[in-house]
């Protein structure tokens, strides 16, 4: 019942119109209705504090209980019930401070922050890593994800595609910048947790320690409960640590963020199977109250073509980047073809090349433009040498006495299909080809290992194959069981499971606390609202994403080393400049509007605010055309666009970005600062056609109106 | 010019400024803009006496107004029926042009709503047939108001008083 206007907002315009319209005759109802308002300004302008919900309701019964008229009644009645309808809506604005539909204008979110599935407050931690204050970046990323190295390292970064500045030319790289962050507070030694909350005695179960599942005990171990952390592997991590390889994420990098979660208490049991080796009946008498499932999508799909279980040499990527993760790393084959076109797939391609396969070729059944692998994956196994061949669709896995030999394909064209957006793939009759191959390897997608949860037969299950929950709460059917990661949403991103980690372990401590659950999915919590970086507008355009520092080619083909080198702290700080703060320029476009159609000088040229018509957006052509008379900053509803006086200058800027800045003309008989002179001049030519006053001085208004006195220059006919 | 005539009796003025404090209140004004204002001139030693002056000085309404020229999005605008200046705050959109402008200092700036508010006369209440707001809390009555043919009768007698009082208080 998520509303697509703000309550809170629609809520001030209805209480407003009645005061406004005079509907309220009686003083004390018009009164409560005023304070009322306030009230609901505060919560809009996220000032509220936890009483003003309680209060305005006690408003609203009094006008309802004791209005002297209908109308009054009528008010009370409209509060009363936005109030109880949208009490959650209510609530999140106080507690976030944020308004996800971004009426309530102070309160629009950025769009970077919105994407983020862990809701990270992007802006604030990246104008912070922008002031070298590393640690409380950190800090400011830690309240929505304990993984900050780890997400800064790997992240498929969502953010970064809804970013405004790529709009303009790239997006920032918010990904690298939270690694760097991490790293520099790790090696200060300032990287903390915050303290924890006093012991609550009581104990919760999570099964599977991957980024959702060691979220959840982070946050619940945060909030004083007693976790432990069950996992089938010898090691911590789920598919972070057995899915993707060491050259894009050091072991290093999640044995630090995992011990920052044992530090707080958090037990890990590993090599500990929830369904064999423990039962759910064995915890709950162990004293856990509640569970929360995070056992992952480690199973593969089988391709389901002839051949596929005949031979060894055809083997899964899954397992294959779990066995090398775990130190197994034994070549597959020397010639060997990768089957999918997502990052598994790629990462499986690059593992095998690092193992000393000579040639690797991934077989895609679309085209380059419909692989869900990201891009620059994509390229980087390219330099490494892998081969891509698409439009391949396999049909059947060939060889003789155990030993495989190649691999028999169709090609396929894309052909749209009704009701999808993407093409579907039809193999062409009679294309068949061998492509000859010792080892194939099937990286088609991974589903939830189920077997483990036959012990619990209650539980609903998804037709595909995954948890069903509840997704504003992560609670499964079964009550104290709740669940979240790639076993809800079937193979996803860290990213998410973390978010859905975060989700639950709130979700858990309202269960344990007996507080019902909400019926609206949580919205991202706007920690801070740090002042922007400023910056003069040419540096703000000249600026450019900094390339990404890789490692030499060779050591890239043959060893598992880290592939990208990371920023110098030149780069970072440069490229936190970057940032437009959309967290306070909601990009409602009022300035611009202002310039060019009521003031008619069209100076602010910012075309990013119409997506689908893009203006090119340059904020160095302010300068030449902008008057500083200030209209923009005047109608700016968040105060992003400011103009000020100082040092001699009237200084023009949005969100730090400095537009213009103009050498003040004082007034020739105080001293009063009265604007540059492009502004008088402004002025004067439009007053030309009128006889000038008798003085000719420049005046500033206060000396002027003296002076009309003084010298006599009221015209006469006044006098 | 405007066809009404806002006239003060200087003589009878004590600068009590409660016809700042009426104009503020009628336009529910913050700290800082003053439609009208009482400036006190002086005091001056004139015949061994310190005398000081109080000079009403709200919008002149000229008849070619120096802020209506300046005004760049026609917020600032002259009734045609009897030429009161005044502003349309629905299109003044803040740039002070008609503050730098306007020699006298009639526009004044409203920080609260960002944008220019100015003496219009009251013009909502003329059209109900009142009187401007400072006008009808003059302590003194020293302050009137009407349309300009009525107001050369007053004019003729304060002139004839303000002779009177010139022989007494200055014989040289």
């Amino acid at each position: 019942m998520s509303p697509s206007t703000c309550p809170v907002n629609d809520t001030i315009v209805n209480i407003d119109a009645f005061i406004t319209a005079g509907r309220l005759k009686n003083p004390r109802s018009r009164r409560i209705a005023e304070e009322m308002l306030e009230l609901l300004h505060d919560v809009a302008w996220g000032r509220a504090g936890s009483d003003h919900l309680a209060a305005m309701q006690s408003l609203a019964r009094e006008l309802i209980e004791d209005g002297p008229d209908a109308d009054s009644r009528e008010a009370g009645k409209i509060a009363d019930a936005a109030l109880s309808e949208y009490h959650e809506v209510f609530v999140s604005h106080v507690e976030t401070h944020n308004c996800s539909t971004g009426d309530c204008i102070k309160l629009a979110p950025a769009p970077c922050q919105m994407a983020c599935p862990s809701g990270i407050d992007v802006p604030t931690y990246v104008t912070l890593i922008g002031l070298g204050r590393d640690a409380e970046a950190i800090e400011v990323i830690r309240k929505d994800n304990p993984f900050p190295w780890v997400c800064g390292l790997v992240c498929t970064r969502p953010c970064e595609f809804m970013c405004v500045r790529g709009r303009i030319d790239t997006p920032i790289s918010i990904k690298f910048l939270k690694a760097f962050a991490a790293e520099r507070a790790l090696s200060e030694r300032n990287y903390k947790s915050p303290p924890k909350e006093p012991d609550k005695g009581k104990k919760v179960c999570v099964i599977g320690a991957g980024p959702g599942g060691m979220t959840a005990a982070y946050y619940l171990a945060l909030k004083g409960y007693e976790v432990s952390v069950l996992e089938a592997l010898p090691v911590a991590g789920g598919m972070i640590m057995v899915g993707i390889p060491r050259y894009r994420l050091p072991r290093e990098v999640i044995d630090r963020e995992v011990a920052m979660i044992e530090d707080l208490g958090v037990e890990f049991r590993y090599n500990t199977k929830f369904g064999e080796d423990v039962t759910l009946d064995q915890l709950k008498k162990e004293g856990f109250e509640a569970f929360f499932f995070a056992i992952g999508a480690h199973n593969s799909f089988k391709l389901g073509i002839v051949g596929e279980t005949d031979f060894p040499q055809s083997i899964d990527a899954i397992d294959l980047l779990r066995n090398v993760a775990l130190g197994d790393r034994h070549i597959p084959g020397k010639k060997v073809i990768i089957i999918g076109g997502g990052n598994v797939a790629i990462d499986a391609a690059r593992t095998c090349l690092r193992l000393g396969s000579e040639e690797v070729t991934i077989a895609y059944r679309r085209a380059r433009t419909e692989m869900p692998a990201d891009e620059e994956e994509v390229e980087q196994a390219e330099e490494e040498g892998v081969h891509l061949s698409f439009l391949t669709v396999p049909i059947e896995i060939i060889g003789r006495d155990g030993q495989l030999s190649g691999m028999k394909c169709l090609r396929a064209e894309l052909v749209a299909k009704k009701g999808s957006s993407r093409k579907s793939p039809v193999p062409i009759e009679g294309s068949d080809f061998i492509m000859e191959a010792d080892a194939v390897i099937s990286a088609i997608g991974q589903k939830v290992d189920n077997a483990c949860m036959r012990s619990l037969p209650d539980l609903d299950w998804t037709r595909r194959g995954t948890i069903d929950v509840n997704m504003s709460c992560m609670e499964t059917n079964l009550e104290g069981i709740f669940a979240a990661g790639d076993a809800v949403t079937g193979p996803a991103t860290v990213v998410e499971a973390i978010g859905g980690g975060k989700k639950a372990a709130e979700a858990i401590d309202r269960y344990l606390s007996g507080i019902p659950q909400p019926t609206m999915p949580p919205v991202p919590v706007r920690r801070d609202r740090v002042d922007w970086l400023e910056v003069p507008a040419t540096t703000k355009m000249v600026l450019k994403r900094p390339e990404m520092p890789l490692l030499n080619i060779d050591r890239r083909r043959t060893t598992f080393q880290q592939v990208e080198l990371g920023y110098s702290e030149n780069m970072v700080r440069e490229e936190a400049r970057r940032c437009l703060r959309c967290d306070i320029c909601r990009r409602c476009g009022d300035c611009v509007a202002v310039c060019r159609d009521k003031m008619k000088i069209d100076a602010l040229k910012m075309g990013y605010l119409d997506f689908d018509h893009p203006v090119k957006t340059d904020f160095r052509l302010t300068e030449e055309r902008c008057i500083a008379c200030g209209a923009c900053a005047e109608n700016c509803p968040n105060e992003a666009m400011r103009i000020e006086d100082r040092e001699g200058e009237r200084v023009l800027s949005l969100c730090g970005t400095i537009l213009n800045r103009q050498k003040l003309v004082n007034c020739d008989s105080c001293g009063a600062v009265i604007g540059p002179a492009k502004y008088l001049d402004y002025i004067k030519r439009k007053v030309d056609t009128i006889s000038q006053v008798a003085d000719d001085r420049t005046l500033c208004e206060v000396c002027a109106r003296k002076q009309a006195i003084i010298v006599g220059g009221i015209p006469t006919s006044h006098l | 010019m405007s066809k009404y005539y806002l006239f003060q009796d200087s003589k009878k003025c004590i600068g009590c400024h409660s016809c700042e404090i009426q104009c503020k209140t009628n336009k529910a004004l913050p700290v800082g803009p003053k439609p009208c204002q009482i400036i006190h001139v002086g005091p001056k030693m004139i015949g061994g006496l310190p005398r000081a002056s109080y000079v009403f000085m709200p919008c002149f309404h000229c008849e070619n107004p120096w802020c209506v020229a300046a005004c760049p999005t026609g917020a600032m605008q002259q009734r045609a029926k009897d030429g009161i200046v005044f502003v349309d705050h629905n299109l003044c959109v803040g740039c002070k042009t008609c503050v730098s402008a306007c020699p006298w200092g009639a526009p004044q700036w409203n920080p609260e709503t960002g944008k220019v508010v100015k003496c219009d006369y009251c013009m909502d209440r003329i059209d109900a047939g009142l009187k401007p707001a400072c006008v009808t809390v003059c302590t003194t009555h020293c302050l009137h108001f009407g349309k300009v043919e009525e107001m050369t009768q007053m004019r003729r007698e304060r002139h004839a008083r303000s002779v009177a009082a010139l022989e007494e208080v200055n014989p040289s």
